[in-house]
């Protein structure tokens, strides 16, 4: 070390000096092996990696085994079988947190995919100023969660808040959203369809990738807008829209954790209101009981997992059965 | 561009008939935001709630002052600024040295990381929470900023890692194969060559892990404990919780805390939003 950096100093010198010997001078200033090319990409991806397996695959399967035993943090992890399994199923709060989770799952994550998907019909035309109306139907995507979270808490108040003043001009009766159980639900799918521009920007660019080609021999061939859409439009970017709908489900299972942790816990938000990774963080970081709340962790990998294949399985018939129309 | 409208079914209405569509699809959208701006300005002494389209005349900074009074809002701010100002250029690092090697890396390399990495990014995050936690506790930083910029290193979320690839992708081999001749290193032609034609999708990924950071929540509910480290995010609860009636001075945080983001999210639209058939880091 020491000896490397009196030679570099003195490496510099001589060129002060005048005595050019470039070679040698090279070598001393950078004294590392030669990594070949493919060694240097290696290294370049190497951190990426390390963080891969450490932060992601390590603690994703370091938690299954803690799943099989009692654990508080404060005491090393007591080994106690399929306790926690056996203690899952008959469970009631889980049972309600896991079909509030599916409710999601099968009514909102649909819906907010279909909305995604006709907001991009209706702004795909790059005319004049349309991007102004793309970013606002963006705009509340942007905003962060917690604060989407607390704007609704307005917008659900049932005394002063826009909502319910909203149905009263249409001589509906606004209920009181945040303390019933299906309003509270129905309030959650609300509030989160609103976020639905990441899903929207990627059916813009799905749209805008169907072959011109393809829809101008449609024309010609006397195809409507509409069956042109149904027939062509749809299966061609129906890819796309199923890596959206697996994505959103993964993601929903993060979005549908913060209105439980804002809204207050009145007894509708308990019924309508609580997912699965509510229960999760509640029996790990409230009742320090990670060995179930690992367990749980594990049920919802396996109905993220499964969600996905019924996805997959269901777009692909669906595909399928258009190509066969035609 | 007439195929464009074509696909659209509204391909014949007239420009004006577009134009009031246009408004009426994207008015649901920005009403929630002009409420939070209208209750933040709210002058004193104006109704609470009664009014759908709030105009907040002539506005009132008062709110905004309190905001910094009712709680330590400016730490909680700084506090935000140090975790992003850590994680946005890491992620740049890594998630565009990443994308560099697998673009060029044998296809048998790439599918086999490409899988890993959409993999993680599908991990639904609840899953991770508590080894993290864990990891995150014998590490010894419960309580410490630096927990929140751990992240970083899988690139914040691995699909950053794609976008970089997909763009780099793009660039013809024959430019990265002349600049090997020359005797060029794989991180001189990184910096040289694929960064600077890859400034849209730096910029994209530069804004989506600012986002991503600032709006965090649970991580920071789960690792940070004293007041004095607090994030903008647990900021805005604590507000809220300290005084539930006061409606103006909740939207006031919110308005402050969602103005970087929305900024943003402004100055790079041309990145997201413009035309997407430009947009690189959708990858095509």
């Amino acid at each position: 070390m020491l000896s490397g950096g009196s030679r570099v100093s003195l490496a510099s010198g001589e060129t002060k000096t005048g005595i050019a010997v470039a070679a040698p001078r090279r070598k001393l200033v950078w004294p590392r092996p030669r990594l070949s090319y493919t060694g240097q990409l290696v290294l370049m991806l190497l951190p990426f990696v390390a963080g891969l397996l450490l932060l992601g695959i390590g603690p994703a399967l370091a938690g299954l085994p803690l799943a099989l035993t009692h654990y508080n943090l404060l005491r090393p992890p007591v080994f106690a079988g399929l306790a926690n399994i056996q203690e899952m199923l008959g469970d009631q709060v889980f049972r309600r947190a896991l079909f509030n989770t599916l409710f999601y799952i099968v009514v909102a994550v649909p819906l907010r995919l279909a909305g995604a998907l006709l907001l991009a019909v209706l702004l795909a035309a790059s005319v004049r100023g349309v991007v102004v109306f793309r970013g606002a139907v963006y705009l509340p995507t942007v905003i962060p969660d917690v604060a989407w979270a607390l704007v609704w808490l307005w917008v659900l108040n049932p005394f002063h808040g826009p909502l319910n003043q909203m149905l009263g001009l249409f001589g509906l009766p606004g209920p009181l959203w945040l303390t019933g159980e299906w309003s509270s639900r129905v309030a959650i799918v609300l509030m989160l369809f609103w976020q639905l521009g990441e899903g929207f920007i990627i059916c813009l660019a799905a749209l805008a990738g169907v072959p011109r080609a393809l829809l101008d021999q449609a024309a010609v061939d006397g195809s409507t807008a509409k069956q042109t859409f149904w027939r062509i439009t749809l299966p061609v970017i129906a890819p796309v829209l199923l890596v959206l709908l697996a994505r959103d489900t993964a993601a929903s299972l993060k979005a549908t954790a913060v209105p439980g942790l804002i809204f207050e816990p009145s007894t509708g938000m308990r019924e309508g209101g609580f997912f699965l990774p509510n229960y999760i963080y509640e029996t790990a970081f409230e009742y320090l009981r990670f060995g179930y709340a690992s367990a749980m962790t594990w049920a919802l990998y396996g109905l993220t997992a499964l969600a996905i294949w019924v996805q997959f399985r269901m777009v692909q018939r669906w595909s399928v059965s258009v190509d066969g129309d035609d | 561009m007439t195929g464009m409208i074509r696909l659209t079914r509204h391909g014949s209405l007239t420009d004006a008939v577009r134009y009031v569509l246009y408004c009426l699809v994207a008015l649901p959208f920005v009403l929630p935001v002009w409420w939070v701006i209208a209750l933040a300005l709210r002058p004193t002494g104006q109704p609470l709630g009664g009014d759908l389209l709030p105009v907040p005349w002539p506005p009132a900074t008062e709110n905004l002052g309190r905001v910094f009074e009712v709680v330590d809002f400016a730490r909680f701010l700084a506090n935000s600024a140090f975790v992003v100002a850590v994680t946005v250029p890491v992620t740049i690092l890594v998630a565009s040295w990443a994308g560099f090697a697998l673009a060029q890396l044998p296809g048998r390399w790439r599918t086999r990381i490409v899988v890993l990495a959409i993999a993680v990014a599908m991990l639904p995050l609840t899953a991770i929470w508590l080894p993290r936690f864990i990891l995150i506790r014998e590490l010894g930083l419960i309580d410490n900023l630096w927990a929140l910029t751990l992240d970083a290193l899988i690139a914040t979320s691995p699909f950053n890692v794609l976008i970089f690839l997909w763009s780099f992708a793009r660039i013809p081999d024959g430019i990265y194969e002349a600049a090997r001749l020359d005797g060029a290193s794989a991180f001189r032609i990184w910096g040289g060559i694929a960064m600077p034609l890859a400034r849209p999708t730096i910029i994209a990924v530069a804004v989506l892990t600012f986002a991503h950071h600032w709006s965090s929540f649970i991580e920071p509910a789960l690792y940070l404990r004293s007041t004095a480290n607090m994030t903008v995010t647990l900021g805005l609860t604590m507000l809220q919780q300290l005084d539930r009636g006061d409606w103006p001075v909740l939207m006031a945080g919110i308005l402050i805390a969602i103005g970087p983001v929305v900024l943003a999210f402004l100055l790079s639209h041309r990145a997201f939003l413009h035309d997407v058939r430009d947009a690189g880091w959708i990858g095509r």
